[in-house]
C-alpha cells in the first residue's frame, strides 16, 4: 500500500490525516498497553485529544475548501490494499458536502468526549482500555464517513460495532453490563448479514465495490448509475444494516440496555454518532433510494413505527439513560422516515442537532440526578409531576392498555425471542446434544473424555 | 536456477530433519538438556529453514521442484508454492505451542513425541507421492492415537480417533492402490480410477472432519490435550493430500470435488452455528477450527483464482489465530481449571493480560479489518460469488455465526463477577513473546496484504495450472 495522498495536494493530504491520526493514537496507547507498559492517564488524554483536535481543524480546513469550490466532490486514493485478479481493494476517501460536515461534527464531538471521560474517568481500573475504544471508535467512524468504497465503509462499519460492544461491557465484572454487550454485538452482528450483501451485490453489479459506480455527481443530487432492482436490492440490504445500528424497530432491544457503558461512551455511542451510523449509510447512497422507492416507504414505516414505539415506551422508563436512549430512538427513528421521505438536508441537519442536544443530556445526567435529589432536599420533598401529558387526554381504557404495552416495551422482545432467537438457540442445541450422545456412543461410553487436561500434556 | 533447487532442496530437508535431530538429543542427554530450550532450536531450526525455502522458490520463476521416485504424478519430493507457504505456518505453530507449554506439561517424552509428529507434518506437506502420503498418514495417525491414549483420561477420545481414522487410512491406501492401478485423470480410465478417486475422497472427508464424519474433532478437543488437539487439526494434513491428489488432477475427479466442496460448506456452516451454543472453550475451539478448515477446503476446491486465494489466506490466518485462541485457553486452564462458558466465569481481573490476547485473536479470527482474516474473508467471499451464489451465502453465514461464538466465549469467559482483587496470574514473558509474534503476523499480514496475497495469486495460479496440466513438472536441476 502507498500512501498517494501525502505526495498529492494539501486538500488529500488533510483528508488522508482523518484515518493517520486516530490509528496512530490507536497505535500509540495501544501498542505499550499490549506490552504490559500502559502510558499514564494524562498522556493517554493527550495523545487522543491531539489525534481528534487536529482532526477536527483539518476537517475545518477541507470544509473550507470544500465551500469554495461548490462542495465538488473530491475522491482521494490512499493506495491500493491488495489486488487479485479483477478484484481490487482499494482505499479511496470522498470528502463532499456530506462527509466532510459530519467528520468536522464527528471529530468535534470525539475531542470533548474526549475531554470530558479524561476527568471522569480518573483513576478508573479501565481508563486505558476505554481511551483505546475511543481512538479505535474514532478511526472507525472516519473511516465510514470517508469511504469511497463499500469495502472501506464495511471496514468502518465493524469498528464502530467492535468498539461499541466493548463500552458497552467495559465495566466486565457486572453480568448486566456484559449481557447487554453480547446482544448488542449479537444484534450488530447480524445486521451486518445486510452490509456484507449489499457488497455482495455491488460487487457482481458494477465488477468493483466504488461508490463511483453506483452514483455519479455530487452529493445531495448524484444520479443513480445502476439498474432499479439492482438499487432495490442494494437499498434494501443497507437498510437492514441500518436497523441494527440505529436500533430500530425489530432490533431496537440493545439500545436501552447499552447504557451499562460508562456515560462518555453513552453520549458519544448511542446519543450522538453511532446510533446515527446507518442514517449516514442511507444518506451516502441516497440517489440510489430515490430510484427504489419500496425501500424509501418501508424506512418511512419502519421509522414512525420506531419512533412512536420508543415515544410510548420511553415514557414509562423509571431511568434517566433509559429515557434517554428510548428518546434516541425516536429521533432515529424520525430521521429514518425523513430520509423514506426524500429530504436530504434535513435528515443531515436533524442528526447533528439531535446529536449534540442528545450528547450534552448524557453526559450531563450523572450531574442532574445530583441536582435533583439537592433540589428535592431543599424542598423538603420531590417536586412533582413537572409537565402537563398528552396521554391525559386519552380515555382511562385506552390508556391503561398503552400503559402496559409501554411496560412490556411493546412486546417486542418477546416477539423476537418467541419466533427467532429461541427457535434457533433450540435447534442448535438440539444438535449439538444429539452430536454428543453420538460421540459417547462412538466412544462406547456415555460421555466423553470425562476430564480436561488442565495441565495440557504435550502430544 | 540448479542452486536455487539445490537449495531450496536442502533447505526442506533440514526442515524435516531439524526436529528429528532435537529428538535424538533428548533422548540422548534425558534430564541434561531443557527439553523446552531444545525444542525450540529444533523448531527454530526448521523455521528458519522452511522460510528459506519459500524465500529461494518465491525468488525463483514459480515452477515446482520434483525429486525421486514418481508415482501417478506424484514425486516423492515435491516443493512448490504450497509447500513453501505451508512450511513456515506449521513451524510457527508449533513453535507458539512449544513456548506457551505449561512447565508441567513439558516432560521429555512429550516434546519427543512433539518433534517427531512435526518433522512427520513436514515431511507430508513436502511429497506428493500417493505411497508416501499414505505413509505419513499412518505414521501420524498411529502416534497421535497412541498420545491420546497415554493423557490421563483420554481413552475414550482415543477410541474415537483412532476407530474413525482406521477407517481412513484403509480408504486412502486402498483409494491410492487403485489410482495407482487406473489414474482416472488419464484417457479411457475405468471403474477401477473412479472408485480409486471416491475412496481417496472419503478418506479425505474422515480425516478433515467433513459433515458427516466430522465427530472426532469436537471428541479430539474434549478429550485430547490442547497441544495434541492443535498440532493435528491446524496443518490440515487432509487439505492438503486433497490438494495434491484431487484438486491437483481436478479434471479426473470433478464430481469427486464437487462433493467434497459442499460437504466442506455445511460443516463451516454447520461448525460456526453450533460454536454459539458450546458449554466450554475447548468446544468453541474445537467447533471454530472445524468450522474454518472445512472453509479452507471448500475455497480450494474453488475454479477461480481469487476463490483459491482466499482459502489459502483462511488457511494461514485462522490458523494462526484459533492456535493463539486454544494457547491461551491452555494458559488460562493450566493457571485455574476447565473453563465453562454456560455461565460468566469473571476471569478478567484475574488475567487482565490474556483476556487481551484472547480477544485480539479472537477478533482476528472473525475478520476483523486490519487483520489477516479480513483480507481472507474479502477474497474467500469475493471468488466463491464468482464461483457459486450458494457458497458466497453460506460463507456469509459462516462468518457471523463464528463472530458470535468468539465473543460469547470472550465475555463468558472474563465478563462476570471478579473473585480477585488483584491479577493473580500474571502472563509469561515467553507466552507473551509467543502471543505478540502470532498477532504480529496477523495484523502485519493484514495491514500490508500485498505482497503476501502476490505471493498467494503465484501458489494459486500454480495449483490451478496443475489441474489441467498434472504432468507439465521437471525433474531437479531441469528447469529453463
Amino acid at each position: 500500500m502507498t500512501l498517494d495522498a501525502l505526495t498529492c495536494d494539501p486538500v488529500s493530504a488533510l483528508v488522508a490525516w482523518q484515518l493517520i491520526a486516530p490509528a496512530a493514537a490507536l497505535a500509540t496507547i495501544g501498542l505499550p498497553a499490549l506490552v504490559g507498559r500502559s502510558l499514564s492517564e494524562r498522556a493517554t488524554t493527550r495523545v487522543v485529544a491531539f489525534a481528534f483536535s487536529s482532526c477536527f481543524v483539518a476537517a475545518l480546513a477541507v470544509l473550507v475548501a470544500l465551500a469554495t469550490s461548490s462542495f465538488a466532490t473530491r475522491v482521494v486514493h490512499l493506495g491500493t490494499l491488495f489486488a487479485v485478479g479483477h478484484h481490487t481493494a482499494s482505499i479511496d476517501l470522498v470528502a463532499d458536502g456530506l462527509s466532510i460536515p459530519y467528520v468536522c461534527f464527528s471529530t468535534g464531538l470525539c475531542s470533548l468526549v474526549n475531554a470530558f471521560a479524561g476527568k471522569y474517568l480518573h483513576r478508573e481500573p479501565g481508563f486505558t482500555r476505554f481511551f483505546i475504544l475511543l481512538a479505535l471508535f474514532g478511526t472507525g467512524m472516519n473511516l465510514m464517513v470517508l469511504a469511497g468504497s463499500i469495502d472501506v465503509l464495511f471496514a468502518g462499519w465493524e469498528f464502530l460495532g467492535i468498539s461499541s460492544a466493548l463500552l458497552i461491557g467495559f465495566f466486565h465484572e457486572r453480568r448486566n453490563a456484559v449481557d447487554a454487550a453480547l446482544r448488542a454485538f449479537v444484534t450488530y452482528r447480524i445486521c451486518d448479514v445486510g452490509l456484507f450483501g449489499a457488497s455482495v451485490v455491488i460487487h457482481r453489479a458494477t465488477g468493483t465495490g466504488d461508490f463511483a459506480s453506483l452514483f455519479s455527481g455530487d452529493w445531495p443530487h448524484a444520479t443513480c448509475l445502476v439498474t432499479g432492482p439492482t438499487a432495490v436490492a442494494i437499498t434494501l440490504l443497507f437498510a437492514f444494516a441500518a436497523l441494527g445500528k440505529s436500533a430500530q424497530v425489530p432490533f431496537s432491544g440493545w439500545l436501552p440496555r447499552a447504557m451499562e457503558g460508562p456515560t462518555p461512551s453513552s453520549a458519544i455511542f448511542y446519543g450522538a454518532l453511532s446510533i446515527h451510523a446507518g442514517a449516514y449509510v442511507l444518506l451516502r447512497c441516497e440517489s440510489l433510494l430515490d430510484a427504489a422507492p419500496l425501500t424509501a416507504w418501508l424506512l418511512v414505516a419502519v421509522g414512525i413505527g420506531t419512533a412512536l414505539h420508543a415515544s410510548i415506551v420511553g415514557s414509562v422508563q423509571t431511568d434517566l439513560k433509559s429515557m434517554l436512549a428510548y428518546s434516541s430512538m425516536t429521533q432515529a427513528g424520525i430521521i429514518l422516515a425523513e430520509i423514506g421521505f426524500g429530504f436530504r438536508l434535513l435528515p443531515l441537519v436533524h442528526v447533528v442537532s439531535h446529536a449534540i442536544l442528545r450528547s450534552l443530556q448524557i453526559l450531563r445526567s450523572p450531574s442532574a440526578m445530583h441536582d435533583r435529589h439537592e433540589l428535592a432536599a431543599a424542598l423538603g420533598g420531590h417536586p412533582g409531576p413537572s409537565s402537563w401529558s398528552l396521554v391525559r387526554l386519552l380515555p382511562p381504557g385506552l390508556s391503561r392498555h398503552l400503559y402496559h404495552l409501554a411496560l412490556e416495551r411493546g412486546f417486542e422482545e418477546t416477539v423476537v425471542s418467541r419466533f427467532v432467537v429461541r427457535p434457533l438457540l433450540t435447534a442448535l442445541v438440539t444438535a449439538d446434544g444429539i452430536e454428543r450422545r453420538w460421540i459417547a456412543a462412538l466412544g462406547g461410553r456415555t460421555g466423553v473424555g470425562g476430564r480436561h487436561d488442565h495441565d495440557g500434556g504435550m502430544p | 536456477m540448479i542452486v536455487a533447487s539445490s537449495t531450496c532442496v536442502a533447505a526442506v530437508a533440514t526442515c524435516v530433519v531439524a526436529p528429528l535431530v532435537g529428538a535424538a538429543v533428548l533422548r540422548l542427554t534425558e534430564r541434561r538438556l531443557d527439553p523446552r530450550l531444545v525444542a525450540i532450536a529444533a523448531i527454530g531450526t526448521s523455521l528458519v529453514a522452511a522460510l528459506t525455502a519459500a524465500t529461494w522458490w518465491h525468488l525463483g520463476a514459480g515452477v515446482p521442484i520434483l525429486l525421486g521416485h514418481r508415482l501417478a504424478g506424484g514425486d516423492l519430493v515435491h516443493v512448490d508454492g504450497l509447500t513453501s507457504l505451508l512450511l513456515p505456518y506449521v513451524a510457527v505453530v508449533d513453535l507458539a505451542i512449544v513456548l506457551v507449554a505449561p512447565r508441567r506439561a513439558f516432560a521429555s517424552a512429550g516434546v519427543r513425541r512433539l518433534l517427531v509428529g512435526a518433522a512427520v507434518t513436514f515431511a507430508t506437506l513436502a511429497t506428493s507421492h500417493p505411497a508416501a502420503l499414505t505413509v505419513l498418514w499412518a505414521a501420524s495417525i498411529v502416534a497421535t492415537t497412541s498420545t491420546i491414549r497415554s493423557t490421563v483420561g483420554g481413552r475414550t477420545t482415543a477410541r474415537i480417533y483412532g476407530r474413525m481414522m482406521a477407517v481412513a487410512i484403509v480408504c486412502m491406501a486402498v483409494g491410492t492402490a487403485l489410482l495407482v492401478a487406473d489414474p482416472p485423470w488419464v484417457a479411457g480410465s475405468g471403474a477401477t480410477g473412479a472408485a480409486g478417486g471416491w475412496l481417496v475422497a472419503l478418506a479425505v472427508m474422515i480425516r478433515k472432519g467433513l459433515i458427516p464424519f466430522h465427530s472426532w474433532y469436537p471428541a479430539l478437543f474434549s478429550g485430547a490435550s490442547l497441544a495434541t488437539a492443535l498440532v493435528v487439526t491446524m496443518p490440515q494434513v487432509a487439505t492438503y493430500t486433497a490438494a495434491r491428489l484431487l484438486v491437483g488432477h481436478a479434471d479426473g475427479v470433478p464430481h469427486e470435488l464437487v462433493v467434497l466442496a459442499n460437504a466442506a460448506l455445511l460443516t463451516a456452516a454447520y461448525g460456526a452455528a453450533l460454536a454459539v451454543v458450546q458449554r466450554d472453550v475447548r468446544g468453541l475451539v474445537g467447533m471454530l477450527a472445524m468450522s474454518q478448515s472445512a472453509m479452507v477446503f471448500a475455497g480450494l476446491s474453488g475454479t477461480v483464482p481469487t476463490e483459491l486465494c482466499g482459502a489459502l489466506a483462511v488457511w494461514v490466518s485462522s490458523g494462526l489465530a484459533l492456535t493463539g485462541i486454544g494457547l491461551v485457553a491452555w494458559a488460562l486452564e493450566s493457571r485455574g481449571g476447565a473453563i465453562s462458558i454456560e455461565t460468566l466465569q469473571g476471569r478478567f481481573a484475574d488475567a487482565p493480560a490474556l483476556a487481551g490476547f484472547f480477544l485480539l485473536f479472537g477478533l482476528a479470527a472473525l475478520g476483523f479489518p486490519g487483520t489477516l482474516s479480513f483480507v481472507a474473508d474479502d477474497l474467500i467471499i469475493a471468488g466463491s460469488l464468482d464461483d457459486h451464489v450458494h457458497a458466497g451465502v453460506l460463507v456469509i453465514l459462516t462468518t457471523v455465526f463464528a463472530a458470535i461464538a468468539v465473543m460469547r466465549g470472550w465475555f463468558r469467559v472474563f465478563g462476570g463477577p471478579v473473585t480477585v482483587d488483584a491479577p493473580r496470574h500474571s502472563i509469561l514473558p515467553r507466552e507473551r513473546i509467543a502471543f505478540t509474534a502470532l498477532l504480529a503476523i496477523l495484523f502485519g499480514l493484514g495491514l500490508w496484504p500485498g505482497p503476501f496475497v502476490h505471493s498467494l495469486e503465484r501458489v494459486a495460479e500454480s495449483l490451478l495450472a496443475s489441474r489441467h496440466h498434472p504432468a507439465t513438472t521437471a525433474p531437479l536441476g531441469e528447469h529453463p
